[in-house]
């Protein structure tokens, strides 16, 4: 599979290895009771990474950009509006979206010091930094830290909220829309918005 | 964990990619399958990931500790016990 | 029940089951900023009672309220718990 690469990983290579053999003698034996089959983890996966884009909320963001009235209704009801676009955050589980707008003076975070909760059909498949105790532990605690080591800064005078997705809602931040882009096209503003941007890490 | 200190400074990848092993992938949709098909809730799941002794789940990589829910729901659902008929 | 701007704690609690309510947030004092509605209860959810559901709030906590002197010093925290979870506290 072409999203599987080598690099950097938190596991040890024996407890990697030990795992790779743990997963196969649990797939051979669910295939042997006829739970499942190699063929339908493999198409999970596929589906998965289909339907989870980043592109998606980059849309969604563009169009809050350009369209005040569609910008009302998405922080009103975040499902409501983004089904307007198309996109069924409802594929793999039945999840509540707000939306939290960046402003002068007001800066949102987004983690899941619980477990690593996160809208996979807005942003895609979540960075392996968003999942490790590093960012769970820290990013309630000492945000300006965290964004920080993104290279974010935020003057000091703005007010961050850091919201713990500790139930079904998931949370998308709308950032404020760069200066000097009024003449761009919908389309030429989706490609300015950045995955790191929609969880907070990033202006932009 | 939310607070505590001491995990240090984050590691942000390069290309970032969502899997790093074959085995990971499995273990992602292993349980999308599971959870789908009814067999445990996500809550279950999260029980099940919460019940490692804590020296093992700060030891364990993400995907480690799925593995480890996994592992432990299809124990005590009875997965692989074979039904009647 | 609780309405949108009422002050509430949280339980102090250390439960041995899963709970949804971070340990960083027990026996905080915050205030409600959204009503979610019902949603499934996941401490019982997790105990196979897969149909509980129970009424949830976002609560908004100051962040001195949670860290004293040691977190960031302004802004606030804001987290999704369920009706058990909270306590009325009255307005000081």
């Amino acid at each position: 599979m072409s999203h599987v690469h080598d690099g950097a990983h938190e596991s040890s290579h024996e407890s990697s290895a030990g795992a790779a053999n743990r997963v196969k003698t649990l797939v051979a034996a669910l295939e042997a009771a006829n739970v499942l089959t190699e063929r339908e983890l493999d198409e999970t996966v596929e589906s998965f990474l289909a339907h989870a884009q980043p592109a998606n909320g980059a849309r969604v963001v563009a169009r809050a950009w350009v369209d005040d009235a569609f910008r009302e209704r998405l922080l009103a009801d975040g499902n409501a509006a983004v089904a307007e676009l198309g996109i069924d955050l409802a594929h793999w589980a039945p999840v509540r979206l707000r939306v939290v707008a960046n402003g002068p003076g007001r800066h949102n975070l987004i983690v899941c010091t619980l477990c690593s909760c996160y809208p996979l059909a807005l942003l895609g498949p979540s960075p392996t930094w968003y999942k490790s105790d590093a960012y769970r532990s820290r990013a309630v605690r000492d945000p300006r830290g965290i964004l920080a080591e993104f290279g974010t800064h935020v003057d000091a005078g703005v007010e961050i909220t850091v919201w713990d997705s500790t139930a079904e809602v998931r949370y998308l931040v709308l950032p404020e829309r760069p200066a000097g882009t009024e003449s761009l096209s919908e389309t030429e503003l989706e490609a300015l918005v950045t995955r790191n941007g929609l969880i907070g890490t990033a202006l932009v | 964990m939310g607070g505590q200190h001491g995990f240090g400074s984050l590691q942000i990848e390069s290309g970032e990619p969502p899997f790093h092993h074959e085995w990971e992938a499995r273990v992602f949709a292993l349980n999308r399958f599971m959870l789908r098909s009814g067999r445990y809730t996500l809550d279950e799941f999260r029980a099940a990931v919460e019940s490692m002794p804590p020296a093992e789940y700060l030891a364990a990589s993400y995907y480690e500790r799925w593995l480890h829910g996994i592992e432990r729901l299809v124990r005590e659902k009875g997965v692989l016990d074979v039904r009647p008929g | 029940m609780f309405a949108l701007g009422d002050r509430v704690r949280t339980r102090i609690a250390n439960p041995a089951g899963h709970t949804r309510l971070p340990r960083y947030l027990s026996g905080r004092a915050g205030r409600v900023d959204a009503v979610l509605g019902t949603l499934p209860y996941p401490d019982r959810r997790a105990e196979g009672i897969v149909s509980a559901r129970e009424t949830a709030y976002t609560v908004r906590f100051e962040n001195a309220d949670v860290w004293g002197p040691d977190g960031e010093p302004r802004g606030s925290i804001c987290a999704d718990l369920f009706e058990s979870y909270l306590e009325p506290l009255e307005e000081q």
